[in-house]
C-alpha cells in the first residue's frame, strides 16, 4: 500500500514494545467505523505488545489482536521510546 | 412503574398495565464485561460464561425479585461495543433495545454492564444508550481487576456527571449485588442528564432523519434520533433498520445528505464518532485517577510467550498433547470400573430371568447399547475440563491469535477459530457461535466447515476403535493418544482445506479485517468448570437414557424380528434374517469397498441420531451375535468378529479407516437442524450433508484400497 505520508508507518511495522499515536485509518468505511468505535481512532495512542503478522496492542489499556490485513490498514506516527 | 411516554410497544405484546406487571431489565454491555456472570448472580441462573468474546450470542431471559420481593424479568444480551450492529449477536442486542423483536417486549430499564479497567471503551456505548433517553442504570463491573491496573474510578463523580445510578460491583466476588437489587428496586430512576450534542455541522442532518422516521416510519421521537445517529454512522440501512424497511421519503433524506456528503469529501460519521470519545474523555478526567505506570502486567507477559510466534505455538502443541494423554491415562481406572460393573449387571440379569426375549432386551438391548456409551463418561468429562480451563483462563482467545496467521491462508481469520475450537466440544454452540462473524460470507464458510472439527460425540467411537485396533496391556498411553490426536488434526485440516476451496471457488472475497479484544487473563475458576463439565456429563447421560436407550430399543427389536425359522439357527444367521439384518445387506454394496459390512452399516445409519449411537449400536449387534452368559466387553466383540469368508471384520485399517469415515461424514441430526435455522434454508445443511459424507466415503474408498494394496 503506497504510503503518502513518509514518516507513517502501517502498525503491523510498529516494533514490538514502541508507542505509536494512530495517524490515519485505511480500508472500508464498516472497518473504519468499527475502529473508531473501539477507541482505537485517529490520535488514539497504541503499544506494540508483539508480532508482525498478526499484531497484538494495547490501546486504552485494553489488549487488542488485528490481523495482517487490519494492522496494514492503520497508519501510525512513531513516538520516541518511553513516550506514553 | 410508569414507562416514560416515548417508549411504546407494538400491538399484541403489550404488557399488563397496572402495579403487578413484572418490570423487564435489559442487561447490555461490551463483549467480555461479565454481563452473564452478573446475571447469574441475580437471577440463580447457570448460563454459560467464559473470559473471551462472543459467549453469548442470544438473548437470555431470567427472574430476580426486588428488594421488596417483586419479580424482575431480566434479559441478558449478546455483547457488542455500539449500537451500529455489524454481526447477527450485535444485531439482537440493538433490535431488542429498539423493540423490533416480536418475540421480546421492549425493556423498561437498562442496565448497562461496564468493564471498570476499561471505563471510556465501555462508555461509548453507554453514551449511545443515553440517546435512547430510557431509565439506565450502569453497573461499574470489575473493579477490583481496575484496582491492580492501578486505577481508582470515583463512581460517585460518574453518577452525578451522568445523572444516573452508578453501581460499583464485583459480579464475581458477589459484591455489589445488594446495592444494584436496591437500584433496580426503586419506583422511579431519573432519566440522564445527557450533555453531549452533536456536532453542529451535522445537527439538521440529524433533525431531519429524527423528523422523516417519526413521521413517516411511526418511530418515537428519541428512538428516531438514535437510529438518525446511527444511520449517520452507518450507510447500511439494512443493518441499522433490521428487516423493517425504512419509508421512501427517510431513505430520500439519507440519500440527499450522503451525497453532499461524498462531494465535499467529509467524513462525518467518523466526527460523531469522535465527538462521543472527546465528551466521553471530558467525562473521564475527574472520573479516573490513574496511578503510576506499572510497567508490563501478568498478562504482558505470559501474553510474551503465549502469542509469540514460536513459542506460542509449542504452548499450544503441548495443551493439546497433554489432553489427549490425559483423556486416556486418567480416564483408564474409573472406564475399567464401570464396563465391569456393566458387564456384571448383565451377568446378573442373565443369571436372575428366565431365558427369553424379554431378557435378551434387557441384556442384549438396554445394557449392551446404553452400558456400551456410559463407559465413556470420564473421558467426555476429561475433554469438557480441559475446554472449560481454556476458556475460563482466557487462553481460547490467544488460540484465536495464534492461529489467524494459518486461517488467513485459507480465506477466514482468527475470529473465525472461536467458533471452530468451540466444535471440539460441540458443533451446535460452534455454530451458534459463528454469529459473532462481521462478514456474511465468511461466516457461512465457518458454518460449513465447523462440524468436520472432531467433536465430543465422536469421541466414544475413535476410543473404542483404538481399544479395537490397539490391545491396552502392550500399546503404550502416548500411541493411543497420537492416534486420537492424528484424527483431531485430520478434522482441523479438513475445515482448513474445505475453508480455502469455498473461499476461492464459492465464496470469493479477500481476507477480512480482524480486530478482537483479548481478555486479561485470570486464574481457573474451577466451581465454574466443575459446573459446566458436570453439565455436560449430565447431558451424555440423559442423551444415553433417552435417544441412546430408544434406539438400543428399537435396534434390538430390528435383529431379533423376524425370527429365523429354524430355531436352531446361529445368532448370526438370526441377525442376518432380521430387519436389519435386510437392510444392512442392502447398504453393504455401497459400503463394502471401504472395508464395511452391513453391521458397520447399520451402525452408520442409526449413528446419523447422533455420532455416538454407533458404539451403542455395535453393542446391540454384537450383543446379540454372542453366545456367551458372559458379556466380554465390547471392543473385544469385535476383535471377534468376522466376514462370512473367515477374514476378521475389525481389522486394523478397517478400525483407522472407519475413524477417519467418522471425522468427515455428517452423522449428527441436530446439527443439520442448527444448520438450517442458523443459514434460513435448507439448502446449506443439504449441502453439508453432500459435501461432508461424499468426502468421507472417498477418503476412506482411498485408504482402505490403498492400505489392502500394500498388504494391511
Amino acid at each position: 500500500m503506497p504510503n503518502s505520508r513518509p514518516n507513517l508507518h502501517a502498525l503491523c511495522l510498529l516494533p514490538a514494545g514502541l508507542t505509536g499515536r494512530v495517524c490515519e485509518l485505511r480500508g472500508d468505511e464498516s472497518f473504519c467505523q468499527r475502529v473508531r468505535e473501539m477507541g482505537f481512532g485517529e490520535a488514539s495512542l497504541v503499544t506494540k505488545i508483539s508480532g508482525t503478522t498478526t499484531s497484538l496492542c494495547l490501546v486504552n489499556g485494553t489488549r487488542i489482536a488485528l490481523n495482517h490485513c487490519a494492522a496494514m490498514s492503520i497508519l501510525v506516527e512513531r513516538l520516541p521510546a518511553g513516550a506514553r | 412503574m410508569k414507562l416514560p411516554d416515548h417508549i411504546t410497544l407494538p400491538a399484541g405484546k403489550r404488557p399488563a398495565k397496572g402495579p403487578d406487571r413484572t418490570p423487564i431489565y435489559a442487561m447490555v454491555g461490551n463483549p467480555n464485561c461479565g454481563k452473564t456472570t452478573l446475571f447469574n448472580a441475580l437471577t440463580g441462573l447457570r448460563q454459560k460464561v467464559g473470559n473471551y468474546p462472543g459467549v453469548t450470542v442470544e438473548k437470555k431471559i431470567g427472574i430476580t425479585y426486588s428488594q421488596h420481593g417483586r419479580p424482575i424479568q431480566l434479559i441478558d444480551l449478546p455483547g457488542a461495543y455500539s449500537l451500529a450492529a455489524r454481526s447477527p449477536d450485535e444485531a439482537v442486542l440493538r433490535d431488542v433495545l429498539l423493540g423490533r423483536r416480536e418475540d421480546t417486549p421492549q425493556p423498561d430499564r437498562i442496565i448497562c454492564v461496564v468493564d471498570a479497567s476499561n471505563l471510556e471503551r465501555n462508555l461509548y456505548l453507554v453514551h449511545q444508550l443515553l440517546d435512547l433517553g430510557r431509565p439506565l442504570i450502569i453497573a461499574l463491573n470489575m473493579m477490583d481487576m481496575a484496582a491492580t491496573a492501578g486505577m481508582r474510578i470515583d463512581a460517585k463523580a460518574l453518577e452525578r456527571s451522568l445523572g444516573v445510578p452508578v453501581i460499583p460491583c464485583e459480579a464475581v466476588n458477589g459484591r455489589g449485588l445488594v446495592e444494584l437489587k436496591l437500584a433496580m428496586s426503586r419506583i422511579e430512576l431519573p432519566l440522564a442528564r445527557h450533555r453531549w450534542d452533536v456536532p453542529a455541522a451535522v445537527a439538521p442532518a440529524v433533525a431531519e432523519l429524527q423528523a422523516s422516521l417519526t413521521g413517516n416510519d411511526q418511530r418515537p421521537p428519541l428512538v428516531a434520533r438514535a437510529e438518525a445517529l446511527l444511520l449517520l454512522t452507518d450507510f447500511d440501512t439494512i443493518r441499522v433498520a433490521g428487516s423493517r424497511p425504512l419509508s421512501a421519503r427517510t431513505l430520500g433524506v439519507l440519500a440527499q445528505w450522503r451525497e453532499r456528503w461524498s462531494a465535499e469529501k467529509t467524513d462525518w460519521s467518523g466526527a460523531l464518532i469522535h465527538s462521543r470519545y472527546a465528551a466521553i474523555n471530558t467525562l473521564c478526567t475527574g472520573v479516573i485517577l490513574r496511578g503510576r505506570d506499572q510497567g508490563p502486567s501478568t498478562s504482558d507477559r505470559l501474553d510474551a510467550v503465549l502469542c509469540h510466534s514460536v513459542w506460542g505455538w509449542l504452548v499450544f502443541a503441548a495443551i493439546m498433547a497433554v489432553m489427549f494423554f490425559s483423556i486416556f491415562s486418567l480416564a483408564e481406572y474409573p472406564m475399567n470400573w464401570i464396563d465391569a460393573h456393566v458387564a456384571a449387571l448383565g451377568t446378573w440379569v442373565k443369571g436372575a430371568m428366565a431365558p427369553g426375549d424379554l431378557r435378551d432386551l434387557i441384556t442384549d438391548g438396554i445394557i449392551s447399547g446404553v452400558g456400551g456409551i456410559v463407559v465413556f463418561l470420564p473421558q467426555i468429562l476429561i475433554l469438557f475440563f480441559f475446554v472449560g480451563l481454556l476458556e475460563s483462563t482466557g487462553y481460547m482467545a490467544r488460540a484465536a491469535f495464534i492461529m489467524d496467521r494459518p486461517m488467513s491462508k485459507v480465506g477466514l481469520n482468527g475470529r473465525s477459530f472461536i467458533p471452530l475450537l468451540g466444535s471440539y466440544a460441540c458443533a451446535i454452540p460452534g455454530i451458534m457461535a459463528t454469529r459473532t462473524i462481521e462478514n456474511a460470507k465468511d461466516r457461512l464458510v465457518t458454518i460449513l466447515v465447523a462440524p468436520l472439527m472432531s467433536c465430543s460425540a465422536r469421541l466414544p467411537v475413535y476410543l473404542l476403535m483404538i481399544a479395537t485396533l490397539l490391545p491396552s496391556t502392550t500399546v503404550p498411553t502416548s500411541t493411543k493418544a497420537g492416534i486420537m490426536l492424528l484424527m483431531y488434526a485430520f478434522g482441523t485440516l479438513g475445515a482448513f482445506g474445505f475453508a480455502w476451496l469455498f473461499k476461492r471457488y464459492l465464496f470469493q472475497g479477500g481476507v477480512p479485517h480482524m480486530i478482537m479484544e483479548l481478555p486479561a487473563y485470570q486464574p481457573p475458576r474451577f466451581k465454574e468448570i466443575t459446573r459446566h463439565m458436570l453439565e455436560r456429563g449430565w447431558l451424555f447421560l440423559k442423551n444415553a437414557g433417552t435417544i441412546i436407550l430408544a434406539i438400543s430399543i428399537v435396534l434390538w427389536f430390528l435383529t431379533t424380528y423376524p425370527k429365523h425359522p429354524d430355531p436352531a439357527a446361529t445368532p448370526t444367521e438370526q441377525i442376518a434374517h432380521s430387519f436389519a439384518g435386510r437392510t444392512g445387506h442392502l447398504l453393504e454394496p455401497v459400503i463394502k469397498p471401504l472395508g464395511f459390512d452391513w453391521r458397520i452399516g447399520i451402525g452408520l445409519v442409526t449413528s446419523f441420531a447422533a455420532r455416538e449411537v454407533f458404539v451403542s449400536s455395535m453393542g446391540v449387534i454384537f450383543g446379540v451375535e454372542g453366545t456367551d452368559n458372559d458379556p466380554a466387553p465390547l471392543r473385544d466383540a469385535l476383535r471377534a468378529a468376522h466376514w462370512p469368508s473367515g477374514a476378521v471384520l475389525f481389522t486394523p485399517l478397517v478400525c483407522f479407516t472407519l475413524m477417519v469415515y467418522y471425522v468427515f461424514a455428517m452423522q449428527c441430526m441436530s446439527t443439520v437442524a442448527v444448520v438450517k435455522r442458523e443459514t434460513n434454508s435448507w439448502r446449506w445443511p443439504l449441502f453439508q450433508i453432500a459435501y461432508m459424507t461424499g468426502t468421507a466415503w472417498l477418503v476412506c474408498f482411498v485408504i482402505y484400497q490403498a492400505g489392502r494394496a500394500l498388504g494391511y
